[in-house]
């Protein structure tokens, strides 16, 4: 196991040093340099140039990139969305709040998808089974923007039950009720590919012999399913969850934007729009890090539940 | 009849005598009913599902407008008018039921400068209420023709404008167009490359396989979202570069689907009799094994759609969208998003028109996939 675990650590290591020079590549080459203030002599503008060794090859380039990174934790340094702020401590002030969003919408999907799921593998075919599987279709393909922008609409601007957008030096009730919407319009989708997906197992292990065995005892319909089948079906549900995190993740780039949430996902835009050139690179880096991470996380998590996959890998 | 028989027989002349199947060819009795091929039984569950019937009518409508949309009026897309920007909606028959009717409700307004004909041309007032006095001036709301405001009383903008005075109708027709195209172009394009890339794959086997399966786990760990940033700021903004980034990574999930079908299909004896006659690796592939799989790819394409069209917006919402004036509904959805508050009808009609098209489209291919797997019926 352990060292099943070191290989897929190597390997995603060696992925993320691909994407990393790809990304350093790409960002490196655009078109237009990073200090284009035309106010600036062009002096000044070759002296900063310089400094940040922007005038030399793009090997070069990467290697002193490489360089700070590996061996002083050095990012760069943001150049306009923050000036002279360190890109990696810009983007650590901001990872907490997108964890926070991300963290609090998942822990509001799971029960409320595991609860519906369950219902509509119950009452299969009957009338709570259309009305969760209409839901499911309504929530999964309405994209998660459009429900931000909806209920910030109707619910914040015109009944005034939650505040328009993220009040950040709130604290209290106050701040977490202006993360409300950005929780709910982030937790539709989630909630709607966990009923999906627990629906679908619960009916298949439904048809099992242990299930049969479960009801020659005495058990109910219900008791069999909540104790027997709902087990059975937690596991594989770990697959969904985990790879469910990054999907948010990216959803929130839009949502934070709109609920003017300080996040990740805003400082991405913000700074592919400036043109910040190191600070774009630090969070791509940090989102493919976090996708990388949940794949690793998937696949160790198969593993442990099922030997056979590890086995196959080798 | 009996040998004893024979003899008494009554004496036939020869001539008399013809074989009973001459002339008629001997075969075996037509069928009454039509041959039902996969295609036939296909469509024949297709049409029992309600729901996906109705989505695909949905989409042709979809389609019908955004092609023929734009000629329903006269503006075009790009027509820039400051004098009438941000009209709200006004629809020639529903404006008498009060919908749709141009009319624009202001808050808080001073009523002494009600009657500055400057701001308020003749007949702009429609009515005035909830008259009150706040720290001694005298307050009230009121209801506006925002047409008979900006000076254009007989023109009809059935969706309103935006804030370059375009007519939102024209450009959201235009907008599904760009949007439909993208969605259409990158999910054509990731079949046939995930076809051939699995067929290859999942026919040679061994090695090939092997070297083909982790190139592609390579490019699948690379995030979408930083795939397609970086694909755009590199190639920069447009249909081509949308579409290109959206195939970079979005082949691979066909090409998997593909070559486990072929690792299913490949060892049958149908395509070992194949080739024992002497057929060529590409007839195999493509003639006797691929065409099994015809079902799961049209359904993989239509499941794909949605998506793309998605991730369209998506990028349009993150300032990596078409280059303006070009509009997509997600170039539309971003635009209304900035004036939300006050002017949500801005918003409201290009999300619902996302909405219905994503929901029509998954919808869609849930029937599709029912059709032409019934085994896989209820399980979502």
């Amino acid at each position: 196991m352990t060292r099943y675990i070191i290989e897929r650590i190597v390997a995603m290591l060696l992925t993320l040093f691909i994407i990393v020079t790809i990304a350093f590549c790409v960002v490196r080459l655009m078109p237009g340099s990073v200090y284009d203030n035309p106010e600036l002599p062009q002096k000044v503008l070759d002296a900063l140039e310089a400094r940040d060794h922007l005038n030399e090859p793009i090997i070069v380039q990467y290697g002193y990139f490489l360089k700070g990174v590996i061996l002083e934790g050095d990012w760069g340094t943001s150049i306009k969305v923050e000036p002279s702020v360190p890109a990696f401590d810009v983007l650590v002030k901001r990872i907490p709040i997108t964890l926070e969003v991300n963290v609090y919408s998942l822990l509001l999907s799971l029960p409320l998808g595991i609860v519906c799921g369950t219902l509509a593998a119950l009452k299969k075919n009957k009338l709570p089974d259309h009305i969760i599987s209409a839901m499911v279709v309504l929530f999964i393909s309405v994209p998660s923007f459009v429900f931000a922008s909806l209920m910030q609409y109707f619910l914040s601007f015109k009944l005034n039950l939650f505040p328009i957008v993220y009040e950040s030096s709130a604290v209290g009730w106050a701040r977490f009720s202006s993360m409300c919407l950005p929780i709910l319009a982030l937790a539709f989708g989630p909630i709607a590919t966990v009923t999906r997906y627990l629906r679908g197992e619960l009916v298949e292990t439904v048809n099992s012999e242990f299930m049969t065995l479960a009801k020659t005892k005495g058990l109910t319909q219900v008791q069999a399913t909540v104790r027997h089948a709902f087990r059975n079906s937690c596991l594989p549900l770990a697959n969904v969850i985990i790879p469910m995190f990054t999907n948010i993740l990216g959803g929130s780039l839009v949502v934070e934007q709109i609920f003017a949430i300080p996040g990740v996902g805003g400082l991405m835009v913000k700074s592919i729009n400036a043109n910040d050139h190191p600070l774009t690179i630090a969070i791509l880096i940090f989102y493919s890090l976090v996708s990388l991470l949940t794949i690793l996380l998937v696949d160790l998590s198969y593993g442990i539940i099922d030997p056979r996959i590890r086995l196959e890998g080798k | 009849m009996n040998i004893a028989d024979r003899n008494n027989m009554p004496d036939f002349p020869k001539e008399k005598f013809a074989f009973v199947q001459q002339g008629a060819a001997i075969k075996d009795e037509r069928f009454e009913t039509k041959p039902i091929g996969f295609f036939k039984d296909a469509m024949l569950r297709f049409r029992k599902n309600k729901a996906s019937v109705t989505a695909i009518v949905i989409i042709l409508i979809i389609a019908f407008i955004s092609i023929f949309g734009p000629s329903f009026n006269p503006y075009g897309f790009n027509d820039q008018d400051i004098t009438r920007i941000n009209l709200p909606p006004r629809i020639p028959v529903l404006e008498n039921f009060g919908i749709a009717d141009g009319t624009r409700i202001l808050t808080n307004r001073r009523v002494d400068k009600l009657d500055d004909e400057e701001k308020y041309p003749e007949g702009t007032i429609i009515e005035v209420f909830n008259r009150r006095v706040e720290k001694r001036v005298e307050m009230c709301d009121v209801k506006i023709n925002a047409y008979v405001q900006s000076g254009c009383p007989d023109d009809y903008f059935w969706l309103g404008t935006d804030y370059l005075g375009r007519d939102l109708w024209t450009r959201m027709c235009r907008g599904s167009r760009v949007s439909l195209i993208i969605a259409v172009l990158s999910v054509l394009a990731n079949i046939v490359i995930g076809i051939i890339y699995g067929a290859i794959a999942g026919y040679y086997g061994g090695k090939v396989d092997m070297v083909m399966m982790r190139i592609c786990e390579i490019i699948g760990a690379f995030p979408q979202v930083v795939v397609a940033t970086l694909f755009i700021m590199f190639f920069g903004t447009g249909i081509f570069s949308i579409v290109m980034a959206l195939i970079i990574r979005g082949w691979i999930s066909t090409a998997r689907m593909i070559r486990s079908q072929f690792l299913r299909f490949k060892n049958r004896e149908y395509v070992l009799a194949a080739r024992t006659l002497g057929v060529k690796d590409t007839a195999l592939i493509f003639r006797h094994i691929l065409p099994n799989s015809i079902g799961p790819i049209i359904t993989k394409a239509m499941i794909e759609v949605p998506g793309a069209i998605f991730a369209e917006s998506f990028l349009a919402f993150i300032g990596l969208g078409l280059q303006a004036p070009e509009p997509s509904i997600g170039v539309l959805l971003s635009e209304g998003q900035k004036v939300l508050l006050h002017y949500p009808y801005q918003t409201l009609f290009p999300a619902l028109l996302i909405s219905i098209l994503m929901i029509s489209f998954n919808l869609f291919s849930n029937g599709l996939r029912d059709a032409f797997d019934p085994t896989m019926r209820g399980i979502d």
